[in-house]
Protein backbone atom coordinates (compact mmCIF):
# COMPACT_ATOMS: atom_id res chain seq x y z
CA UNK A 1 0.00 0.00 0.00
CA UNK A 2 1.44 3.09 -0.91
CA UNK A 3 1.37 5.89 1.79
CA UNK A 4 0.53 9.28 0.41
CA UNK A 5 2.95 12.30 1.91
CA UNK A 6 1.33 15.79 2.25
CA UNK A 7 3.67 18.78 0.97
CA UNK A 8 4.80 20.87 3.93
CA UNK A 9 3.66 24.52 3.37
CA UNK A 10 7.45 25.53 2.89
CA UNK A 11 7.47 22.54 -0.02
CA UNK A 12 4.65 24.21 -1.72
CA UNK A 13 5.99 27.78 -1.16
CA UNK A 14 8.78 26.34 -2.81
CA UNK A 15 6.84 24.94 -5.74
CA UNK A 16 5.05 27.89 -6.23
CA UNK A 17 8.09 29.83 -6.42
CA UNK A 18 9.99 27.43 -8.91
CA UNK A 19 6.39 27.92 -11.19
CA UNK A 20 6.53 31.79 -11.23
CA UNK A 21 10.54 31.94 -11.73
CA UNK A 22 9.91 29.40 -15.39
CA UNK A 23 7.24 31.19 -16.48
CA UNK A 24 9.07 34.83 -15.83
CA UNK A 25 12.46 33.00 -17.47
CA UNK A 26 10.12 31.39 -20.78
CA UNK A 27 8.12 35.09 -21.41
CA UNK A 28 11.52 37.11 -20.93
CA UNK A 29 13.08 35.23 -23.59
CA UNK A 30 10.94 35.77 -26.15
CA UNK A 31 10.11 39.02 -25.21
CA UNK A 32 13.99 40.19 -24.72
CA UNK A 33 14.82 38.44 -28.12
CA UNK A 34 12.83 40.34 -29.35
CA UNK A 35 14.46 43.80 -30.04
CA UNK A 36 11.81 45.54 -31.50
CA UNK A 37 8.95 45.33 -29.01
CA UNK A 38 9.22 48.38 -28.22
CA UNK A 39 10.40 50.60 -30.99
CA UNK A 40 7.96 52.93 -32.93
CA UNK A 41 7.75 51.54 -36.47
CA UNK A 42 6.64 55.14 -37.88
CA UNK A 43 3.31 54.67 -39.81
CA UNK A 44 3.70 56.19 -42.80
CA UNK A 45 0.30 56.86 -43.30
CA UNK A 46 0.17 59.26 -39.98
CA UNK A 47 3.36 61.31 -41.40
CA UNK A 48 3.20 64.52 -43.48
CA UNK A 49 6.31 66.60 -44.88
CA UNK A 50 6.44 69.87 -46.27
CA UNK A 51 8.88 68.86 -48.74
CA UNK A 52 7.98 65.19 -49.84
CA UNK A 53 10.04 65.03 -52.72
CA UNK A 54 13.38 65.11 -50.38
CA UNK A 55 11.99 62.65 -48.20
CA UNK A 56 13.09 58.98 -48.24
CA UNK A 57 11.88 56.11 -46.40
CA UNK A 58 14.99 53.33 -45.18
CA UNK A 59 12.93 50.17 -43.94
CA UNK A 60 14.27 47.76 -41.56
CA UNK A 61 13.73 44.90 -38.87
CA UNK A 62 12.05 46.97 -36.49
CA UNK A 63 10.64 49.59 -38.50
CA UNK A 64 10.93 52.51 -41.11
CA UNK A 65 13.92 54.87 -40.38
CA UNK A 66 12.61 59.01 -42.57
CA UNK A 67 15.68 60.64 -43.70
CA UNK A 68 15.34 64.02 -44.62
CA UNK A 69 17.91 64.55 -47.55
CA UNK A 70 19.59 68.32 -48.21
CA UNK A 71 20.07 68.98 -51.96
CA UNK A 72 21.08 72.37 -50.86
CA UNK A 73 24.17 71.40 -48.96
CA UNK A 74 25.77 68.81 -51.06
CA UNK A 75 22.97 68.63 -54.62
CA UNK A 76 25.07 66.12 -56.69
CA UNK A 77 25.41 63.25 -53.75
CA UNK A 78 21.47 64.07 -52.77
CA UNK A 79 21.37 63.26 -56.46
CA UNK A 80 23.07 60.48 -56.59
CA UNK A 81 21.34 58.57 -53.69
CA UNK A 82 18.17 59.55 -54.90
CA UNK A 83 19.23 57.57 -57.79
CA UNK A 84 20.22 54.68 -55.82
CA UNK A 85 17.42 54.72 -53.79
CA UNK A 86 14.91 54.81 -56.87
CA UNK A 87 16.86 51.69 -58.66
CA UNK A 88 16.25 49.77 -55.94
CA UNK A 89 19.67 49.67 -55.19
CA UNK A 90 20.01 49.51 -50.94
CA UNK A 91 17.67 47.28 -51.23
CA UNK A 92 19.45 43.74 -48.61
CA UNK A 93 22.80 46.30 -47.75
CA UNK A 94 23.88 44.94 -45.24
CA UNK A 95 25.05 47.63 -42.08
CA UNK A 96 28.10 45.58 -42.42
CA UNK A 97 30.01 48.16 -40.54
CA UNK A 98 28.20 49.42 -36.79
CA UNK A 99 29.96 51.04 -33.84
CA UNK A 100 27.83 51.40 -30.98
CA UNK A 101 25.56 54.03 -30.05
CA UNK A 102 28.02 56.05 -32.34
CA UNK A 103 27.41 55.08 -36.22
CA UNK A 104 26.12 52.72 -38.67
CA UNK A 105 27.26 52.06 -42.28
CA UNK A 106 25.80 50.63 -44.80
CA UNK A 107 25.43 50.69 -48.73
CA UNK A 108 27.85 49.00 -50.59
CA UNK A 109 26.39 47.67 -53.54
CA UNK A 110 28.72 45.24 -54.74
CA UNK A 111 29.77 43.22 -51.83
CA UNK A 112 27.65 44.52 -49.05
CA UNK A 113 24.05 42.76 -49.77
CA UNK A 114 22.91 40.17 -47.43
CA UNK A 115 22.49 37.66 -50.02
CA UNK A 116 25.64 38.37 -51.45
CA UNK A 117 28.34 39.22 -48.59
CA UNK A 118 31.85 39.28 -49.32
CA UNK A 119 33.78 40.29 -46.46
CA UNK A 120 37.23 39.74 -47.53
CA UNK A 121 36.03 42.98 -50.40
CA UNK A 122 33.32 45.06 -47.84
CA UNK A 123 33.72 48.33 -48.21
CA UNK A 124 35.15 48.52 -51.76
CA UNK A 125 32.64 47.94 -53.86
CA UNK A 126 31.37 50.29 -56.62
CA UNK A 127 27.91 50.92 -57.74
CA UNK A 128 29.07 51.32 -61.55
CA UNK A 129 27.67 54.81 -61.36
CA UNK A 130 31.20 56.45 -60.66
CA UNK A 131 32.73 58.55 -57.91
CA UNK A 132 31.71 62.07 -56.51
CA UNK A 133 33.77 64.66 -55.85
CA UNK A 134 33.41 65.59 -52.26
CA UNK A 135 31.14 68.19 -51.19
CA UNK A 136 32.35 69.31 -48.08
CA UNK A 137 30.69 71.67 -46.00
CA UNK A 138 32.05 73.22 -42.94
CA UNK A 139 28.63 74.83 -41.17
CA UNK A 140 27.17 71.24 -41.06
CA UNK A 141 27.16 69.47 -37.63
CA UNK A 142 27.27 65.84 -37.33
CA UNK A 143 24.57 65.66 -34.76
CA UNK A 144 22.58 62.46 -33.66
CA UNK A 145 21.05 60.98 -36.84
CA UNK A 146 22.66 62.92 -39.29
CA UNK A 147 23.57 60.97 -43.18
CA UNK A 148 26.76 60.81 -44.29
CA UNK A 149 28.25 59.45 -48.18
CA UNK A 150 31.16 57.49 -46.62
CA UNK A 151 34.64 57.47 -48.76
CA UNK A 152 37.60 56.09 -49.09
CA UNK A 153 40.92 57.76 -46.66
CA UNK A 154 40.44 60.33 -50.05
CA UNK A 155 38.60 62.49 -50.76
CA UNK A 156 36.01 62.25 -54.09
CA UNK A 157 35.69 58.97 -53.52
CA UNK A 158 32.19 59.19 -52.66
CA UNK A 159 30.09 56.57 -54.41
CA UNK A 160 27.38 54.49 -52.52
CA UNK A 161 27.78 53.61 -49.29
CA UNK A 162 26.48 56.11 -46.16
CA UNK A 163 26.64 56.64 -42.20
CA UNK A 164 24.48 57.32 -40.04
CA UNK A 165 25.45 58.69 -36.99
CA UNK A 166 23.70 57.40 -33.98
CA UNK A 167 25.50 60.73 -31.37
CA UNK A 168 26.88 63.96 -32.14
CA UNK A 169 30.47 63.80 -34.17
CA UNK A 170 32.20 66.72 -34.08
CA UNK A 171 34.98 65.97 -35.61
CA UNK A 172 33.27 64.88 -38.58
CA UNK A 173 32.48 68.30 -39.67
CA UNK A 174 34.07 69.13 -42.62
CA UNK A 175 35.25 65.42 -43.26
CA UNK A 176 32.25 64.07 -44.89
CA UNK A 177 29.58 64.82 -47.37
CA UNK A 178 26.19 65.56 -45.50
CA UNK A 179 23.24 64.18 -47.26
CA UNK A 180 20.27 65.09 -44.68
CA UNK A 181 19.26 64.06 -41.40
CA UNK A 182 17.23 61.04 -39.59
CA UNK A 183 13.67 63.19 -39.18
CA UNK A 184 11.94 59.99 -37.67
CA UNK A 185 13.15 56.66 -36.54
CA UNK A 186 16.78 57.01 -34.79
CA UNK A 187 15.70 54.30 -32.18
CA UNK A 188 15.72 51.59 -34.53
CA UNK A 189 18.75 52.41 -35.43
CA UNK A 190 20.02 52.03 -32.27
CA UNK A 191 18.35 48.66 -32.57
CA UNK A 192 20.98 47.74 -35.68
CA UNK A 193 23.19 44.52 -34.54
CA UNK A 194 27.28 45.62 -33.45
CA UNK A 195 30.37 44.35 -34.44
CA UNK A 196 31.04 44.50 -30.42
CA UNK A 197 33.94 47.08 -30.39
CA UNK A 198 34.62 45.31 -33.71
CA UNK A 199 35.21 46.89 -37.32
CA UNK A 200 32.88 44.30 -39.11
CA UNK A 201 29.54 42.85 -38.16
CA UNK A 202 28.85 38.79 -38.50
CA UNK A 203 25.51 37.87 -39.69
CA UNK A 204 24.71 41.52 -39.69
CA UNK A 205 21.20 43.47 -39.67
CA UNK A 206 20.31 45.35 -43.40
CA UNK A 207 17.98 47.34 -45.54
CA UNK A 208 15.00 45.69 -46.24
CA UNK A 209 13.50 48.06 -49.28
CA UNK A 210 14.69 52.10 -49.46
CA UNK A 211 12.41 54.15 -50.96
CA UNK A 212 11.60 58.01 -51.88
CA UNK A 213 8.46 58.98 -49.66
CA UNK A 214 6.48 59.97 -52.73
CA UNK A 215 6.96 56.60 -54.38
CA UNK A 216 5.33 54.21 -51.27
CA UNK B 1 38.36 26.23 -46.27
CA UNK B 2 35.12 28.07 -44.76
CA UNK B 3 36.07 27.07 -41.34
CA UNK B 4 39.78 28.47 -41.92
CA UNK B 5 37.93 31.29 -43.27
CA UNK B 6 35.59 32.04 -40.73
CA UNK B 7 38.12 31.94 -37.92
CA UNK B 8 40.47 34.18 -39.76
CA UNK B 9 37.61 36.49 -39.70
CA UNK B 10 36.34 36.15 -36.28
CA UNK B 11 40.08 36.99 -35.50
CA UNK B 12 40.21 40.41 -37.16
CA UNK B 13 36.98 41.43 -36.44
CA UNK B 14 37.36 41.22 -32.53
CA UNK B 15 41.03 42.53 -32.49
CA UNK B 16 40.12 45.81 -34.22
CA UNK B 17 38.37 48.94 -32.43
CA UNK B 18 36.20 50.98 -34.42
CA UNK B 19 35.09 54.21 -33.36
CA UNK B 20 34.29 57.52 -35.36
CA UNK B 21 38.17 58.46 -34.88
CA UNK B 22 39.77 55.34 -35.91
CA UNK B 23 37.38 55.12 -39.09
CA UNK B 24 38.37 58.37 -40.40
CA UNK B 25 42.00 58.25 -39.90
CA UNK B 26 43.13 54.74 -38.96
CA UNK B 27 44.20 55.10 -35.21
CA UNK B 28 42.38 53.01 -32.76
CA UNK B 29 42.20 54.22 -29.29
CA UNK B 30 42.51 58.11 -29.76
CA UNK B 31 39.86 60.60 -28.12
CA UNK B 32 39.77 64.65 -28.93
CA UNK B 33 41.94 66.70 -27.33
CA UNK B 34 41.46 70.16 -29.03
CA UNK B 35 39.38 70.54 -31.52
CA UNK B 36 38.73 73.98 -32.67
CA UNK B 37 41.92 75.91 -33.41
CA UNK B 38 42.75 79.16 -35.89
CA UNK B 39 44.37 77.26 -38.34
CA UNK B 40 41.76 74.38 -38.45
CA UNK B 41 44.89 71.78 -36.96
CA UNK B 42 42.65 69.10 -34.76
CA UNK B 43 45.02 67.71 -31.50
CA UNK B 44 43.97 64.10 -30.49
CA UNK B 45 45.44 61.87 -27.49
CA UNK B 46 46.03 58.54 -26.95
CA UNK B 47 43.59 56.88 -24.30
CA UNK B 48 45.09 53.63 -24.96
CA UNK B 49 48.13 52.19 -26.32
CA UNK B 50 47.84 51.13 -30.03
CA UNK B 51 49.47 49.56 -32.54
CA UNK B 52 49.59 50.19 -36.63
CA UNK B 53 51.25 49.82 -39.69
CA UNK B 54 52.18 47.48 -41.61
CA UNK B 55 52.59 43.87 -39.30
CA UNK B 56 51.90 46.56 -36.23
CA UNK B 57 54.99 48.21 -36.68
CA UNK B 58 54.38 51.28 -35.31
CA UNK B 59 53.42 51.12 -31.54
CA UNK B 60 52.97 54.01 -29.06
CA UNK B 61 51.18 54.52 -25.27
CA UNK B 62 48.41 56.28 -23.71
CA UNK B 63 49.27 59.58 -22.73
CA UNK B 64 49.36 61.01 -19.32
CA UNK B 65 47.23 64.02 -19.61
CA UNK B 66 49.40 65.82 -17.15
CA UNK B 67 52.24 65.65 -18.74
CA UNK B 68 50.25 66.11 -22.35
CA UNK B 69 48.83 69.40 -20.79
CA UNK B 70 52.40 70.86 -19.40
CA UNK B 71 53.72 70.48 -22.83
CA UNK B 72 50.80 71.76 -25.20
CA UNK B 73 51.32 75.79 -25.33
CA UNK B 74 54.66 74.76 -26.95
CA UNK B 75 53.53 72.37 -28.95
CA UNK B 76 50.87 74.67 -29.81
CA UNK B 77 52.46 78.12 -30.10
CA UNK B 78 54.84 75.67 -32.97
CA UNK B 79 52.29 74.60 -35.19
CA UNK B 80 50.53 78.02 -34.98
CA UNK B 81 53.05 79.11 -37.61
CA UNK B 82 51.68 77.00 -40.14
CA UNK B 83 48.08 78.35 -41.84
CA UNK B 84 45.28 76.90 -42.61
CA UNK B 85 46.47 76.80 -46.11
CA UNK B 86 50.04 75.90 -46.20
CA UNK B 87 48.26 72.82 -43.78
CA UNK B 88 46.11 72.01 -46.23
CA UNK B 89 48.67 72.02 -49.17
CA UNK B 90 50.75 69.75 -47.19
CA UNK B 91 48.02 67.28 -46.04
CA UNK B 92 48.31 67.86 -42.01
CA UNK B 93 44.98 67.69 -40.26
CA UNK B 94 45.03 65.61 -37.51
CA UNK B 95 48.31 65.45 -34.70
CA UNK B 96 48.09 62.29 -32.54
CA UNK B 97 49.57 62.91 -29.31
CA UNK B 98 51.16 59.84 -27.63
CA UNK B 99 54.08 58.71 -25.39
CA UNK B 100 56.92 56.01 -26.39
CA UNK B 101 56.38 56.18 -30.09
CA UNK B 102 58.17 53.14 -31.72
CA UNK B 103 58.66 52.13 -35.62
CA UNK B 104 59.87 48.58 -35.91
CA UNK B 105 61.60 48.95 -32.40
CA UNK B 106 63.55 51.86 -33.43
CA UNK B 107 61.96 54.97 -30.52
CA UNK B 108 61.60 58.08 -32.95
CA UNK B 109 59.83 61.25 -32.16
CA UNK B 110 57.46 61.85 -34.76
CA UNK B 111 55.46 59.67 -37.82
CA UNK B 112 54.30 61.63 -40.47
CA UNK B 113 51.31 59.91 -42.91
CA UNK B 114 50.36 62.23 -45.16
CA UNK B 115 47.63 59.76 -46.45
CA UNK B 116 45.73 59.96 -43.20
CA UNK B 117 46.62 63.54 -42.81
CA UNK B 118 48.08 62.70 -39.56
CA UNK B 119 51.40 63.56 -37.76
CA UNK B 120 52.22 60.86 -34.62
CA UNK B 121 54.02 62.59 -31.78
CA UNK B 122 55.89 61.11 -28.98
CA UNK B 123 55.20 64.09 -26.39
CA UNK B 124 57.99 62.14 -24.51
CA UNK B 125 60.86 63.05 -27.34
CA UNK B 126 64.05 64.45 -26.17
CA UNK B 127 63.21 67.83 -24.56
CA UNK B 128 65.99 69.44 -26.22
CA UNK B 129 65.13 68.60 -29.58
CA UNK B 130 61.83 68.48 -28.99
CA UNK B 131 60.24 71.68 -31.15
CA UNK B 132 63.37 71.07 -33.99
CA UNK B 133 61.82 67.33 -33.97
CA UNK B 134 58.22 68.99 -34.58
CA UNK B 135 59.23 71.06 -37.72
CA UNK B 136 61.71 68.19 -38.90
CA UNK B 137 58.62 65.98 -39.13
CA UNK B 138 56.73 68.63 -40.86
CA UNK B 139 59.28 68.70 -43.80
CA UNK B 140 59.02 64.96 -44.37
CA UNK B 141 55.29 66.12 -44.97
CA UNK B 142 56.34 69.14 -47.02
CA UNK B 143 58.40 67.15 -48.84
CA UNK B 144 55.89 64.49 -49.39
CA UNK B 145 53.47 66.44 -50.64
CA UNK B 146 55.62 68.80 -53.07
CA UNK B 147 58.20 66.28 -54.36
CA UNK B 148 58.68 67.79 -57.59
CA UNK B 149 59.88 71.20 -55.54
CA UNK B 150 62.50 68.92 -53.18
CA UNK B 151 64.77 66.43 -55.86
CA UNK B 152 67.07 64.40 -53.85
CA UNK B 153 69.53 64.56 -56.77
CA UNK B 154 69.82 68.11 -57.36
CA UNK B 155 69.86 68.90 -53.15
CA UNK B 156 72.60 65.94 -53.16
CA UNK B 157 74.32 67.39 -55.80
CA UNK B 158 75.79 70.58 -53.47
CA UNK B 159 77.71 67.76 -51.50
CA UNK B 160 81.65 67.36 -52.22
CA UNK B 161 81.77 64.81 -54.82
CA UNK B 162 83.46 62.62 -52.59
CA UNK B 163 80.60 62.52 -49.75
CA UNK B 164 77.74 59.66 -49.99
CA UNK B 165 74.60 58.96 -47.96
CA UNK B 166 73.54 56.51 -46.31
CA UNK B 167 71.24 53.53 -48.31
CA UNK B 168 68.50 54.61 -45.58
CA UNK B 169 67.78 56.89 -42.55
CA UNK B 170 67.80 53.99 -40.03
CA UNK B 171 70.59 52.00 -41.64
CA UNK B 172 73.42 53.97 -40.58
CA UNK B 173 74.66 55.28 -37.18
CA UNK B 174 74.76 58.73 -38.40
CA UNK B 175 71.78 59.54 -35.74
CA UNK B 176 73.01 62.61 -33.61
CA UNK B 177 71.20 65.42 -33.17
CA UNK B 178 73.64 68.22 -32.13
CA UNK B 179 74.45 71.25 -34.16
CA UNK B 180 78.16 70.65 -35.80
CA UNK B 181 80.57 73.27 -34.71
CA UNK B 182 82.24 73.21 -37.97
CA UNK B 183 79.04 72.03 -40.71
CA UNK B 184 81.23 71.53 -43.87
CA UNK B 185 77.54 71.02 -45.18
CA UNK B 186 75.77 69.53 -42.54
CA UNK B 187 74.10 70.71 -39.32
CA UNK B 188 74.25 67.78 -37.93
CA UNK B 189 75.21 64.08 -37.77
CA UNK B 190 71.90 63.05 -38.70
CA UNK B 191 72.16 65.44 -41.65
CA UNK B 192 74.20 62.58 -43.06
CA UNK B 193 72.26 60.25 -43.29
CA UNK B 194 69.92 60.71 -46.50
CA UNK B 195 69.10 63.56 -48.36
CA UNK B 196 65.25 64.03 -47.42
CA UNK B 197 66.51 63.91 -43.51
CA UNK B 198 69.36 66.50 -44.24
CA UNK B 199 66.31 68.99 -45.91
CA UNK B 200 64.54 68.28 -42.82
CA UNK B 201 67.42 69.19 -40.49
CA UNK B 202 67.58 72.81 -42.39
CA UNK B 203 64.35 73.56 -42.40
CA UNK B 204 63.74 72.25 -38.17
CA UNK B 205 66.94 74.52 -37.74
CA UNK B 206 65.75 77.43 -40.04
CA UNK B 207 61.93 77.22 -37.81
CA UNK B 208 63.74 77.04 -34.65
CA UNK B 209 67.16 78.83 -34.90
CA UNK B 210 67.04 81.04 -38.10
CA UNK B 211 70.05 83.35 -36.16
CA UNK B 212 72.23 80.31 -35.76
CA UNK B 213 71.77 78.98 -39.19
CA UNK B 214 72.43 82.57 -40.95
CA UNK B 215 75.36 82.59 -39.20
CA UNK B 216 76.60 79.14 -40.15
CA UNK B 217 75.89 79.81 -43.88
CA UNK B 218 78.48 82.98 -44.31
CA UNK B 219 81.21 80.38 -43.63
CA UNK B 220 79.98 77.26 -45.63
CA UNK B 221 79.11 77.86 -49.25
CA UNK B 222 77.63 74.05 -49.69
CA UNK B 223 75.04 75.00 -46.37
CA UNK B 224 74.39 78.13 -48.04
CA UNK B 225 73.35 76.79 -51.13
CA UNK B 226 71.18 74.13 -49.54
CA UNK B 227 69.63 76.64 -47.10
CA UNK B 228 68.53 78.52 -50.22
CA UNK B 229 67.54 75.52 -51.85
CA UNK B 230 65.11 75.00 -49.58
CA UNK B 231 63.60 78.52 -48.54
CA UNK B 232 63.46 79.35 -52.69
CA UNK B 233 61.17 76.56 -53.09
CA UNK B 234 59.41 76.55 -49.81
CA UNK B 235 58.23 79.71 -50.87
CA UNK B 236 56.80 78.31 -53.79
CA UNK B 237 54.27 76.67 -51.68
CA UNK B 238 53.37 79.74 -49.03
CA UNK B 239 56.56 82.96 -48.93
CA UNK B 240 55.18 83.41 -45.18
CA UNK B 241 56.24 80.08 -43.62
CA UNK B 242 60.44 81.08 -43.44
Amino acid sequence: MIKTIKASKSEKILFIFLICLSIFAFTSFFLLKNKCLFVDKNNLNKLNFNNPDNIAVMNVECGNVIIELYPNISPKAVERFKILIEQKMYDGSAFYKVSENTFVQAGDIEYGNINNLDYSKIGSGKSGLGLLKSELSNDFKFTEGSVGFARATEFDTEDSEFFITLKEIPIYQGEYTPIGKVVYGLDILTNIKTGNKAIYVLRPDYIKTFRMFNSN
Amino acid sequence: MKILFLFILIFHISHVNADEIYNLIKIPNLEIYKLKNDNNIRYLSAKGDFKIGINKNISCDKVNINNLNSKFPLIEKNLNRYNSNFLNKIKLKYIVFCENLFISEINTGGIPDNKNRTLILDINFNKKYFERMMHHEIFHMIQNTHIEYFDENKFSSFNMTSFNYAECSTCSDRLNLDLYEKTDGFLTEYSKSIPSEDMAEIFSFLMTDKEIIEDKINSDKILNNKVNFIRLNLAKIDKNIL
